[in-house]
């Protein structure tokens, strides 16, 4: 196990090695939040409710999106398609080492570190505006929010992980990418709670995964769902993470067959 | 015996494109596919502490065998067998006794102090405390690298860097040693202290050492067998000596001569290859060489003659010329 641990601390130093970029990074991140965060009380001005939101929900959501987004997105995966692309794997296979644990501590060292600043930036930001929060009281319900979490941390990394295994069999790497950025972005709850969408519009975007990285944790927060709402939202999660759980499995075993097979 | 291959095939589907946009586009389409025999039923042994060079053009072939060695490549259709393992399986008691080092590729942490990598390779390899810090204090000495340790593997130079992945790749002692290219890269000075290293280590561990290289010089100066390998076929597989007598079919005379002599006049004794007076360089057919020098003695004033093996390089470079025929 201790090797593992040994991947982490190497990640928090290499993270220490390029300060202003992790520093920039979370500006980055910041500025991201102010903007929605004065977005959304420009727009509860002289609003009490909007979208069956009340304005300290709304905020209270606006908030939890940049601690969930770091949480749940804050991964080293995407490395592993480079390495894929420029045979770097190679340097991983030939070691004694479980290749899927070496990513877990790989991201397990990026979180806690993102994970704390993001929840200093939390703490700031409050201070400063002493913004209407909604605090969730029933322990039940901020468990259940934690499951949730959990769950979107797992399929957001098999999710990242598929993402750099298509590295096997081509090139373009970085398309695929993007373009998940965009719709985790749009369909996964970043700029806006998903049931502001239009009815249609939010039912599609609730059988989809990306709905469950950022936006349910926090709904299951908010405490607005019903129970059916809930069984079906953790149903919909926990079939993904299985879902993606085989499929990881999967196409590492055939993309590592095509790996060994042309040998970069 | 440590390593054993036998009829090992490797091929490859490589997809042809054409030329140009048009090119491009008829491949997406309809992609034309090569099958490419890497390694072409190749077989050979080779004994524990052996240091075995493998050399051959690029493109020979060399490094798809070390690859199929070391695990990181299926074997089209043969047996391979290295320490008893199927390289392939990648088994962790196989892992943790073999190195592959490739002089183009690294394993370094590249933001980090290359004590990182150690001491990450020290987890994994389960090295003890007090075996892990003699062997990189061993290493460190060896390689003179003492104060570099603490210097992030970017603001290495390239020779420094090969040095640190070298420690890298034998810091749990490894049973086998694969080295694709050590010296690719690096100035006279820095081969030659590499290929110092490697010799000292190999006699003094014991490792079986596996070595590729273009590079003549590393090859001779270390292997006593090697291995030549082009369009995937072994060519030769022997002691560097005998191989001289295999394939060098000439010998050279060198003459330094005590007056002019008219270059056609040489020419009758042998191919004339280069003439520079005093000095003239003929080769002559090695069953004929003494004829040849007798002939030169008595015809020509000659004030020395010395019969010479030709270059390793240019018997390699006959062999190689004549395999593509």
């Amino acid at each position: 196990m201790k090797k593992y641990f040994q991947i982490i601390k190497g990640t928090w130093a290499e993270h220490m090695e390029y300060r202003l970029n992790f520093v920039l990074w979370r500006v980055r991140m910041v500025m991201q939040l102010l903007v929605a965060y004065f977005l959304w009380s420009a727009i509860f001005t002289n609003k009490q409710q909007l979208f069956g939101y009340t304005q300290s929900m709304m905020l209270t959501y606006v908030l939890f999106v940049n601690v969930v987004r770091t949480i749940v997105g804050g991964t080293r995966t995407q490395d592993i398609g480079v390495m894929i692309q420029s045979g770097e794997l190679s340097n991983y296979l030939i070691r004694p080492l479980n290749f899927f644990r070496f990513a877990i501590s790989r991201d397990v060292g990026d979180k806690t570190l993102n994970a704390l600043c993001a929840m200093g930036e939390f703490l700031l930001l409050f201070a400063l505006f002493r913004p209407e929060f909604y605090l969730q009281s029933n322990v039940f319900i901020i468990l259940a929010s934690l499951i949730a979490l959990s769950l979107s941390i797992i399929m957001f990394f098999e999710f990242s992980l598929l993402l750099s295994f298509l590295g096997f069999w081509t090139n373009e790497i970085w398309a695929p990418r993007f373009i998940s950025f965009v719709l985790m972005e749009f369909l996964g709850g970043v700029l806006f709670p998903l049931d502001v969408l239009p009815k249609a519009l939010f039912s599609f975007a609730q059988i989809l995964p990306f709905g469950y990285f950022i936006y349910f944790p926090i709904k299951v927060y908010l405490g607005q769902l019903s129970s059916s709402d809930m069984i079906g939202g953790f149903s919909v999660s926990v079939f993904w993470v299985v879902f993606f759980w085989y499929l990881v499995h999967a196409t590492w075993k055939r993309g590592l067959r095509v790996y060994t097979a042309v040998g970069k | 015996m440590i390593i054993s291959v036998s009829r090992l095939t490797k091929y490859y589907q490589v997809h042809k494109k054409e030329p140009g946009l048009l090119g491009s586009i008829r491949s997406l389409v309809a992609r034309k596919y090569e099958t490419v025999k890497a390694v072409d039923d190749i077989s050979f042994d080779i004994a524990e502490g052996e240091l075995v060079g493998f050399i051959g053009p690029n493109g020979a072939g060399k490094t798809t065998t070390l690859k199929c060695l070391s695990g990181l490549l299926y074997p089209t259709s043969g047996d391979v067998k290295v320490l008893g393992y199927t390289p392939f399986e990648r088994k962790n008691p196989f892992l943790k006794q073999i190195a592959l080092v490739m002089g183009q590729k690294n394993q370094l942490w590249w933001d980090l102090p290359a004590v990182e990598t150690f001491l990450l390779n020290k987890e994994i390899y389960e090295i003890p405390k007090d075996q892990y810090k003699t062997t990189l204090n061993e290493l460190v000495e060896l390689l003179e690298v003492g104060e570099l340790l603490k210097v992030q593997v970017r603001k290495l130079s390239l020779g420094e860097r090969m040095k640190m992945e070298l420690i890298a790749a034998l810091i749990h002692s490894p049973r086998v040693l694969f080295l694709d290219e050590p010296t690719i890269g690096l100035d006279v000075v820095m081969q030659k202290k590499m290929r110092d290293f490697i010799a000292g280590y190999n006699q003094l561990h014991k490792s079986t050492i596996l070595l590729t290289s273009h590079y003549m010089e590393d090859v001779r100066q270390l292997a006593k067998r090697v291995i030549i390998i082009d369009h995937g076929k072994i060519i030769y597989d022997g002691k560097l000596d005998s191989l001289v007598k295999k394939f060098a079919k000439h010998k050279v005379l060198s003459v330094v001569l005590d007056e002019y002599v008219a270059p056609e006049k040489l020419s009758e004794v042998g191919e004339l290859v280069s003439y520079d007076f005093p000095k003239a360089v003929i080769r002559v057919p090695r069953s004929a060489s003494n004829v040849a020098a007798a002939d030169l003695l008595q015809k020509f004033p000659v004030d020395d003659l010395n019969i010479e093996e030709p270059d390793i390089e240019d018997i390699i470079r006959d062999v190689f010329t004549k395999s593509k025929s």
